[in-house]
């Protein structure tokens, strides 16, 4: 079996004394796409920003390629490259062009020189198909080619994972498409991917795993026929209905 | 009586004080040159600092940041080229006179740059720090630049302002364009070199106040 990249170990977070998390233990081995799914408010989010600590988790363990991952200083930045971020309102930077916004970690966080840092993110942009509009501006790209740039911005950093929020939350419908096309085709590049996402078709599709999520806890978790065609809870079920 | 021309334009007058009025103008463009990169520069410092520290420090920030902007700036003019030899500094002049005038512009600069990085979205923050960046280099490359085009036309105008405060300086004996002009005032009877240095200040400041509206009518980033 795959190693381990990604392991999560009773992850607990509160908010104001509201938890969001209830002790979360999950794994993302390496090439698997593992598709959180759950109502808004039942955590994802906050599950995804605990594994690079964007949210610092009150409790419990994250371990990344086999090792406790950093909670702090220089090493938590590095772990942070190797976990790439994709947001679900893409974040891009306004002033920089695709290409800058690709190459600006790999410059300066990964210490790339110019040019391996503008050859790192022109081969990210070729990945997600915007070679093309590597001299754009954010505000003269789609929604779903800022989202696509979103994902060559982390994949330039050449990470070991990427933790995907929801990438296509914010797109319009015919735009979602372009996304869940880039996100597969890297799938089968063997890019181990946590993604949060409410596209049931894709995930079934896509996933190697599904794991509910409701309430700050595992409800279910499996692979997509078991957990979307065979639910135990009546929460899934209820879940699955109203989609 | 002599006519409101003789008075107030006397081309002969004038001519015998342009020499020292010229030498002025180069004193008020020395202190320009010192006082604005400066303030800029400690501006960005304290607006920075205070968008990285803990509450405590921010709230203390802004405190001292509020009784200099608080203080009339002639005060603090005459407090700190007075004060200085007080604490066994003896700095030139000029350069006396560079620092009181810094530390009063960095008060306005720096709140013009905090607003700007207040402006900017957290989740910047956040797809920055994703990449591994670290918080120096968010703000170096993601945070300062957007936030200096969201304010840039305050900070432009704030330029034009710590450009006139150097006048300032002929209170405390500097030799600039206005300590000049009110010399040459005394030897000629004649209040004409005042209208020269206004000429002067106006060919300087002009230009600058036109860059300043150009910068102005722009629109602020689009997001």
């Amino acid at each position: 079996m795959a190693l381990p990249v990604l392991e999560l170990r009773g992850i607990g977070k509160a908010f104001d004394g509201v938890p969001a998390l209830k002790g979360i233990d999950l794994s993302v081995h390496e090439g698997e796409l593992v598709a959180l799914i759950g109502p808004s408010g039942s955590g994802k989010s906050t599950l995804l920003r605990c594994c690079n600590r964007l949210t610092e988790p009150d409790g419990g363990a994250v371990r990344f390629g086999g090792r406790p991952a950093p909670s702090g200083g220089r090493a938590l930045a590095e772990a942070r490259r190797r976990m790439g971020m994709v947001f679900q309102a893409f974040n891009l930077y306004p002033h920089l062009t695709a290409l800058e916004n690709a190459a600006l970690a790999p410059r300066r966080a990964a210490g790339l020189s110019r040019k391996a840092a503008e050859q790192a993110a022109r081969e990210a942009l070729s990945r997600v198909g915007l070679a093309d509009r590597a001299d754009a501006r954010p505000d003269a790209l789609s929604g779903g080619q800022q989202q696509r740039v979103a994902i060559a911005r982390a994949l330039a950093l050449r990470p070991r994972i990427l933790l995907l929020d929801e990438p296509t939350s914010a797109l319009d419908p015919e735009l979602v498409g372009s996304v869940l096309d880039v996100i597969g085709s890297l799938k089968a590049d063997g890019v181990a991917m946590l993604i949060a996402t409410h596209e049931i078709a894709f995930a079934r599709e896509a996933a190697d795993r599904i794991v509910f999520l409701a309430e700050g806890r595992i409800l279910e978790s499996g692979p997509p026929e078991e957990v979307l065609d065979r639910p135990r809870s009546a929460r899934l079920r209820s879940f699955l209905r109203r989609l | 009586m002599a006519s409101i021309f003789e008075t107030f334009l006397n081309g002969e007058v004038m001519l015998e004080s342009a020499g020292l009025l010229l030498r002025g103008l180069l004193v008020t463009l020395e202190v320009s040159v010192l006082v604005i990169p400066g303030g800029i520069a400690v501006g960005a410092a304290l607006a920075t600092a205070a968008s990285v520290a803990p509450p405590w420090l921010d709230r203390a920030l802004s405190w001292g940041v509020d009784l200099v902007r608080a203080f009339p700036p002639l005060v603090l003019l005459v407090l700190i080229v007075h004060g200085l030899p007080f604490l066994g500094l003896e700095p030139p002049p000029l350069l006396g006179v560079a620092i009181a005038l810094t530390v009063n512009t960095a008060a306005y600069y720096g709140e013009i740059l905090r607003a700007g990085i207040a402006s900017i979205d957290r989740a910047q923050w956040e797809a920055a720090r994703s990449t591994g960046l670290s918080t120096p280099g968010v703000l170096r490359f993601v945070i300062l630049p957007q936030a200096v085009r969201n304010v840039l036309p305050d900070l432009a105008g704030n330029t034009l302002e710590a450009a006139k405060l150097t006048a300032l300086a002929s209170a405390v004996a500097l030799p600039d364009l206005l300590r000049m002009a009110r010399i040459a005032q005394g030897v000629h009877f004649n209040p004409s070199p005042l209208v020269l240095a206004a000429i002067l200040y106006l060919l300087f400041l002009w230009p600058l106040a036109g860059v300043v509206r150009r910068i102005g009518g722009r629109t602020t980033l689009p997001v």
